[in-house]
């Protein structure tokens, strides 16, 4: 049975999955995909948002039982309806998911004894210092640059992401029984530190280890997965050795025959520079952001670039009033902006959409229409009531306008894709049309055909006029979106580049200076 | 036979779409209402008992019960709006003991009866004040706050009656406006529609509601797009003074009487109403609605156990399970949506 998209097989695989579906009230997640994996191969999963790999991945993690199909691992199978989380454990498949499940608050040598269990002495007393001893050799084979006493809360994402991937990691070197499967662990690394994570990762394949990635950035597959399926509305579409696939072939697979296309680049946003900037840094030092110059004009996209700990999102902040500088100055249009609070600044024309979307930008159980409207809530004040019906039709202009798919106004946010979800929290702002937008990682675990999407939204802001503040830690979105790209390094201004930038020279720029650890 | 006829004409997974769709429909009635049905099917339930079928469906005892219960419902909703943004206000009910007692003994020393319950009413507000500036600039868990406000009103309450129930000098007017009826209904449940019109408003139809909802959804969101968090934290705990207050001067014209007990009965059952109200109307939402079909369901429930001649303590069990079986039952619901947050409490919790 020779399916359209099928290239060679899996001899002996270690693990298969068996005409799974699955489906959420009215939504079909999975429509009988089947899954492969050879043993210690490094394998990809790929398909845009929605297409229902994180559905199988959570089947397969026993976190969601399917309404049929089956698993076999190791030569045992499964039925897939009544695979739990324990059985997917001793059949020696372990995860590290896209939202790491790490405990914050408390120190990296307890996060990582959580999965293993703490060593123990007398009367079950705790040993610390052997807990303490083995989470310092588990930082070191991970080159994590922090101590076992440290507060996970206190590192960045990306650390707290590596922590949790050596905490799947730390007992499976040499088992080759053992299928690891990564969701997503990529999204909040930088440059540096996804090239760290997949040596390690191929260490471990050419040791015996079985690897599932599933991942949005085709980039990093290239090279380095052996095979790859590929998902599209819940039905498996290509399962192919990757071998000699091109990124653009697998941007294909993701978003299918008539999706967008990765050369829809569009004209650049005409460079409208007034004479005046619109905001205007001077000897900014704020946390690690040291004594910091520059301008930002109307029309353009600024890009920030830099590795994690740049001090990007601190900028962001502080221009937003949620952190206070301990010196230097920030003009908008020429006045001081002076703000302390989100409020303030909003009313000054700023708009802000934080990294963490979960976290600090979405109303999961509010309808699509209040999160689009939770920026200018007051507007729709008729005196006597809220105008409902006014909202849910702007809503719907606006879901046609920023190309959001969902069932309607009245869906609930947390039932949108991840892209979906942040082309509203684009459209939010966009709609107050605001003089200074920033985005930080805005397409941060975003599938190629929404990215695309979420790219045309930012050059319009532009072109209507905004002053765009785009930190991201992904070197060729910058280099495709930004008018200008400015290199933070450890808090100070490195290099700038015009239009001319490429990710490889934004790349090294970033990493300039920085090796001095 | 004419569904095998449709499935032959037209594509396998339209059919297959159309079915699931009217299932989802079904359910999603089935979660707004579901509630509300149960809590009809006990009436019936009640109505037909030999022991209850004399004496639950007559007017009598629907009037009284639902002339009972309108204080309780106003305590719930003054509970409700806390909840909306996920915080708790255990001082409802030693709140409301407060109110009463102030007004009952404002009565008793002869005050004008507007006087007097504007004592009860500004009381209970100032303590909502109270909760709410301890809350939010000093920062001290809601829980923990209006865990100790209810601790020490309770000892304020003991104080001021000597641990007496206060019946003295309550003019009959005002007891009169407790036991009335109007229009066929009792005073109180007019009083309750008015005061849950105007919650529904707020919560639905004003800003206000929007930026509460808001809040309980995601507190870092609401102050990254410009809320002032602080601001409808307060009003939120400021708002339920005002209306257990309000349910306290009514506890008074209601029993004519105030004592030190009174308060403490209605905090778990207004906390248990006000949760309930997450399963029924707006599923997913602490919601108006859902609070008066909670209530309903409540009553109707103990009313008829109470005339089974149940004893006390089997009430006591089946509210607790009611409570328990609600809320779970509504988080299922919310599960089968895809929905990914249960009704839960989220920050710091």
């Amino acid at each position: 049975m020779a399916r359209p998209g099928e290239s060679g097989a899996v001899a002996s695989p270690i693990l298969r999955a068996e005409k799974v579906s699955k489906s959420f009230g009215s939504t079909r997640a999975l429509r009988g995909a089947s899954l492969a994996l050879g043993r210690s191969q490094i394998h990809g999963l790929i398909g845009g948002n929605g297409s229902g790999k994180s559905t199988l991945i959570k089947v397969l993690a026993g976190v969601h039982a399917a309404d049929e199909g089956h698993i076999e691992v190791n030569g045992v199978t499964f039925d897939a309806r009544s695979f739990t989380a324990s059985d997917a454990h001793s059949a020696g498949l372990r995860f590290v998911h896209q939202q790491p499940s790490v405990f914050r608050d408390m120190t990296v040598a307890e996060n990582l004894a959580a999965d293993r269990g703490f060593a123990r002495g007398v009367a079950g007393r705790i040993k610390w210092r052997d807990v303490n001893a083995h989470a310092a050799k588990v930082l070191e084979r991970f080159e994590i640059g922090l101590r076992p006493k440290d507060e996970l809360l206190t590192a960045s994402p990306a650390l707290q992401m590596m922590v949790a991937v050596a905490r799947a990691l730390q007992d499976q070197e040499g088992t080759e029984d053992g299928i690891l499967v990564l969701d997503e662990a990529t999204a909040a690394l930088t440059g540096p530190e996804v090239d760290l994570l997949t040596q390690a990762l191929r260490r471990y394949a050419a040791q015996g280890q079985t690897i599932m990635v599933v991942t949005h950035r085709v980039e990093e597959l290239v090279g380095f997965a052996d095979r790859i399926t590929a998902l599209r509305d819940g039905a498996v579409v290509a399962a192919v050795d990757a071998g000699p696939l091109t990124h653009e072939n697998i941007v294909d697979l993701i978003v299918g025959p008539d999706g967008l296309s990765d050369d829809a680049g569009e004209p650049d946003a005409v460079i409208g520079r007034a004479s005046d900037p619109a905001l205007s840094v001077r000897g900014l030092s704020v946390g690690r952001v040291r004594d910091l110059d520059f301008d930002a004009y109307a029309g353009e996209v600024l890009g920030f670039a830099g590795t994690v700990g740049s001090g990007r999102t601190t900028l962001l902040r502080t221009i937003f009033g949620q952190q206070q500088r301990q010196a230097g100055s920030i003009d908008l249009d020429g006045k001081p902006l002076d703000v302390n609070s989100a409020t303030q600044a909003i009313t000054r024309g700023v708009a802000y959409l934080p990294e963490d979307r979960g976290g600090l930008a979405s109303f999961p159980d509010m309808t699509v229409a209040e999160n689009l409207s939770a920026s200018v809530v007051g507007s729709y004040w008729g005196g006597m009531r809220l105008r409902s019906r006014k909202e849910r039709r702007d809503a719907t202009d606006l879901m046609r306008q920023y190309r959001i798919h969902a069932s309607g106004p009245d869906a609930l946010l947390s039932t949108l894709s991840g892209g979906n979800q942040q082309k509203v929290m684009i459209a939010r702002w966009m709609r107050r049309k605001p003089r200074i937008l920033m985005l930080d990682d805005p397409t941060q675990g975003v599938d190629v055909g929404a990215r695309r999407e979420i790219y045309k939204l930012i050059r319009r802001a532009a072109s209507e006029g905004a002053a765009v503040l785009l930190a991201s830690s992904d070197f060729e979105e910058l280099a495709e979106l930004s008018t200008r790209v400015l290199v933070l390094v450890n808090g100070r201004l490195g290099a700038s580049f015009g239009t001319d930038c490429d990710s490889e020279r934004l790349h090294r720029a970033a990493l300039a200076g920085t090796g001095e650890k | 036979m004419s569904t095998i006829g449709k499935a032959e004409t037209s594509p396998p997974s339209e059919v297959g779409r159309r079915r699931v769709r009217t299932g989802s429909i079904l359910s999603t009635a089935l979660e707004k209402y579901g509630l509300l049905l149960i809590t009809i099917g006990i009436a019936i339930f009640f109505s037909v008992l030999p022991a209850t079928s004399e004496t639950f469906p007559t007017s009598a005892n629907l009037k009284a019960i639902a002339g009972n219960q309108s204080v309780a419902a106003i305590a719930a909703l003054g509970a409700l709006i806390p909840l909306v943004i996920r915080e708790f206000d255990l001082s409802i009910g030693a709140n409301l003991g407060l109110s009463s007692v102030f007004c009952a003994s404002a009565l008793g020393s002869g005050w004008l009866p507007l006087l007097a319950i504007g004592v009860g009413v500004g009381m209970s507000l100032v303590v909502g004040l109270t909760n709410a500036l301890l809350i939010t600039r000093l920062k001290i868990n809601g829980v923990i706050t209006t865990l100790g406000m209810a601790t020490a009103l309770q000892g304020v309450v003991i104080w001021r009656t000597k641990g007496n129930a206060l019946v003295e000098g309550i003019p009959k007017s005002w007891t009169k406006f407790g036991g009335g009826t109007f229009l066929g209904m009792p005073n109180t449940v007019w009083v309750l529609a008015v005061v849950a019109l105007g919650v529904y408003f707020m919560l639905q139809h004003t800003p206000m509601g929007r930026y509460l909802y808001m809040l309980g959804s995601n507190r870092g969101a609401a102050q990254l797009v410009g809320l002032k968090v602080k601001l409808y934290t307060g009003a939120a705990f400021v708002m339920a003074g005002l209306l257990v207050g309000l349910a306290g001067v009514l506890q008074v014209s209601r029993s004519g009487s105030a004592s030190a007990a009174v308060g403490e009965q209605f905090t778990l059952p207004a906390l248990a109403a006000a949760f309930l109200s997450g399963a029924a109307i707006r599923p997913g939402r602490f919601n108006t609605g859902g609070l008066l079909v909670a209530i309903a369901f409540l009553a109707t429930l103990n009313g008829g156990l109470n005339l089974a001649g149940a004893q006390t303590y089997v009430s006591d069990i089946v509210n607790g399970a009611a409570l328990v079986v609600g809320v779970g039952l509504a988080g299922f619901f919310a599960r089968q949506r895809g929905q990914t947050q249960d009704i839960d409490l989220g920050g710091g919790w």
